[in-house]
């Protein structure tokens, strides 16, 4: 068993949360690369590079700027997508030696190892996808990556809690969810709530709804051209049901969350409310560019224009809806695991058993912020 | 150790809680019902209705089918005989898969742009067809509402080029405007070709019912037969499109529009043109509003004839038909003149095609022959004044203006 101290040396180096830090680089990241994989479907731009892993015989990294830059949209924007994906990529990597190196909790660990794998697969499909030219692959590769999003939140929420010593089994004010008290006051008003309905438990729910939503979305957004028009039908009508959800769920959060005592967690949940009212709209601005106004609507609005095809505020609007989507999934991990899912989640990275995390040698799991301090001695073993 | 829960036995045993069991179930049923397998080629889908109405056996619809492929190609390799008129090198950048070619340019515009609408086979069973009212567009019938030639004739090149860049306003039709003319130009070739491709297919099947009993229920694959009785006729109605055009007089220069107005008003509300009958006393398409389409009706007429059938195994086929490969029939109401919004273009020229030629596939008939050329102004002048009419200006009794409506 290796040994773990606490030595003077390590603290002065570990003032700077290095895991937390990489991680919230790989989210930014990979909000940047969602967002161009996002307009490469938007611009049908998936096939503007035919070749895998090279672009037009280049090695990718090695592709003229100047082409890259000047040459069509399409282009741009696909091999910009390569260029961030192989860059999510090697921070996933910079961050699985940062984290296994600085001793981080079970849940870390797994979420890293999850991290790194799905990248690897993500980036395999996206070369499948050109390299077969499929619309399967295509719609896999759009679920993966929020997914890959998700766990990239989680692992940065995770180290940041670990970071301020907030970690697994250390139950502080901070993570004490909400009043588990079936009646919960929202301003003057008492709302009776079930006992699920408290803690992690809606949050949790918002993340995985906000993530099935993604699921449909990019189905419709790759929808086959041969698609049967009553199978399309279905789809629509699942995604709008996931959207009512998702509305749902928000604002049950935003009731549940009301009474919680920090600040921040309130207010967190309400933007997640807002997140998920201006995605209605944008939801309804991509109908709107996409297939013009609905017939019920147009004895009361219509415009005298017909829809210009691949605006750039058309493929803003229709853009910016996958994106702020990937934005709720986001907020979602972020309120379930900052302010009340993150011992449960370590419960299960434990597969239920104690201790299994870096020990002082007591029996019991270090909090965060000693595990973060403690590294084995070099020839500890 | 004290177990309190199931929660804590769960953990006990070293087993994940059974709500992200679910979810993650819930995950793959989701991902695995969208269909791992790989994408199917794109391909022509036969024209099961006129298939099941002309009661084809399945080798009849396979020998139509090969023979279309042979004449026309596939989706991803479009051929052009020579005696259709189309160039090939056009239609190859708009056929196949979405993808850029060496230089940056880019192919598949067609299923790119058009296909999720009107159908890989412009059959307008795209997936989202079912979403649009009106429905997309079916170019193999090679019937067009909106042209500048008489209601019988094919659209020329330009007037598709016209809707392409333009829309259709009122409609899902978006406008292409943001598209280089290369590419509209090869999306019209392609959508010629659909047309093209769609009329000799409904040409072959219909042929069937002419043959001898000699020919043992099997088209003659024959150049002649094929090409010069079958294909021709069609593409030559499509290279006459250019010499079909209407011809309209100039409206005078000095015109009293207040006149011309009025006597327009005199016609919209006379027996020779008669737009009151449909477009209402309001002009707010308030008159018979129950009829259908050329497309919708061929549907709703096919449904009568398989309701009433005695065959019951040919009902059958054709209820499933119907099911898959038609889309619920809708009415075409008449337009609402007083909105100002003008699908087939807002030039005074466009109102005149309409009026005098009537929109082909529609139920709004032809002036021509009954208005003379001349007067045809007056109603348009007449019907361009309607979105700004004053209240009570219309109709003997005042009928209903927008702003009643609203």
């Amino acid at each position: 068993m290796a040994s773990a101290t606490i030595g003077t040396s390590s603290t002065a180096r570990s003032t700077v949360n290095w895991p937390c830090v990489v991680a919230w680089m790989l989210v930014a990241t990979t909000a940047l690369l969602l967002s161009f994989g996002a307009l490469v479907t938007t611009y049908d731009a998936a096939m503007a590079v035919p070749d895998w892993p090279g672009t037009f015989g280049h090695n990718m990294f090695l592709y003229p700027l100047v082409e890259w830059f000047w040459g069509p949209w399409d282009l741009f924007l696909e091999h910009g997508h390569r260029l961030l994906g192989a860059t999510a990529g090697l921070l996933s990597l910079v961050l699985a030696a940062v984290t296994f190196r600085r001793g981080a909790s079970p849940a870390v660990r797994w979420l890293v190892v999850a991290a790194v794998v799905l990248v690897v697969v993500q980036g395999a499909l996206g070369g499948l996808r050109v390299i077969l030219d499929d619309k399967t692959v295509a719609k896999v590769h759009a679920c993966t990556g929020p997914l890959f999003f998700a766990v990239a939140t989680a692992i940065a929420v995770l180290a940041g809690r670990q970071g301020r010593g907030e970690s697994s089994g250390s139950t502080t004010e901070r993570s004490e969810p909400v009043l588990h008290d079936p009646f919960v006051a929202v301003g003057s008003l008492s709302l009776p709530l079930p006992s699920w309905a408290v803690g992690a438990s809606l949050p949790t729910a918002l993340a995985v709804a906000a993530y099935l939503q993604l699921v449909a979305g990019a189905q419709l957004r790759h929808a086959d051209a041969t698609l049967a028009p009553s199978t399309f039908r279905w789809m629509v009508a699942i995604h709008l049901a996931g959207a009512a959800a998702v509305t749902v769920l928000s604002a049950l959060t935003v009731i549940a969350w009301q009474p919680h005592e920090s600040r921040a967690a309130r207010r967190w949940s309400l933007t997640i409310l807002a997140m998920v009212m201006g995605q209605l709209l944008l939801g309804g601005g991509a109908w709107l560019f996409t297939w013009g106004v609905p017939s019920w609507l147009q004895e009361a609005w219509a415009p005298a224009e017909a829809v210009l095809a691949r605006s750039p505020r058309g493929a803003a609007v229709i853009t910016g809806h996958v994106i702020l989507g990937m934005m709720i999934l986001g907020a979602a991990v972020v309120l379930a695991l900052e302010w009340g899912g993150a011992e449960r989640l370590e419960r299960i990275a434990r597969f239920g058993r104690q201790g299994r995390g870096r020990s002082d040698g007591t029996g019991k799991p270090l909090s965060g912020a000693v595990a973060l301090q403690t590294r084995p001695e070099r020839g500890a073993r | 150790m004290n177990l309190t829960t199931s929660a804590d036995v769960r953990h006990a045993r070293g087993q994940f809680p059974a709500w992200s069991v679910k979810i993650v179930l819930a995950l793959l049923v989701v991902i695995g019902g969208t269909g791992c397998g790989a994408t199917p080629p794109a391909w022509f889908r036969l024209n099961m209705v006129e298939a099941t109405k002309q009661k084809l056996t399945p080798d009849q619809e396979r020998q139509v089918a090969t023979l279309m492929t042979a004449m026309f190609g596939t989706p991803d390799d479009p051929v052009a005989l020579p005696e259709t008129g189309l160039d090939e090198a056009k239609l190859r950048l708009a056929a196949g898969p979405v993808r850029s070619d060496i230089v940056g340019r880019k192919n598949g515009l067609y299923r790119e742009h058009c296909a999720h609408c009107h159908g890989v086979t412009g059959d307008a069973l795209g997936p989202t067809a079912a979403f649009l009212n009106p429905y997309p567009r079916d170019y193999r019938p090679g019937i067009y509402k909106f042209k500048s030639t008489e209601r019988a004739d094919k659209p020329t090149h330009a007037d598709l080029t016209r809707i392409l860049k333009n829309g259709i306003p009122g409609t899902s039709m978006p406008s292409f405007a943001l598209l280089s003319e290369t590419q509209i130009d090869a999306l019209v070739e392609y959508v010629k070709y659909l047309s093209i491709r769609g009329e000799t297919e409904l040409g072959l099947m219909r042929a069937y019912f002419e043959l001898d009993d000699d020919a043992e229920g099997k088209l003659p694959e024959t150049r002649e037969f094929l090409v010069g009785e079958v294909l021709e006729p069609v593409a030559e109605k499509w290279k006459a499109a250019a010499d079909a055009l209407i011809p309209v007089p100039e409206m005078p220069a000095d015109i009293d529009m207040v006149a011309s107005i009025a006597k327009g008003r005199e016609l919209f509300y006379g027996d020779k043109a008669n737009c009151v009958k449909c477009h209402g006393p309001t002009g707010m398409g308030d008159g018979q509003a129950n009829d259908y389409d050329d497309w919708n009706k061929t549907i709703v007429e096919w449904t009568k004839e398989v309701v009433g059938t005695d065959d019951k195994q040919w009902a059958n086929r054709a209820h499933r038909v119907l099911d898959g490969d038609s889309l619920e029939p809708r009415t075409i109401p008449p337009r609402n003149l007083r909105r100002g919004i003008y699908r087939g273009g807002r030039r005074p020229l466009d109102l005149y095609y309409r009026i005098h030629a009537g929109i082909n596939g529609a139920p709004m008939p032809a002036a021509k022959g009954t208005v003379p050329p001349e007067d045809i102004w007056h109603i348009v002048n007449y019907v361009r004044s309607l979105p700004y009419e004053l209240d009570g200006e219309l109709g003997a009794d005042r009928p209903m203006v927008a702003r009643d409506r609203f």
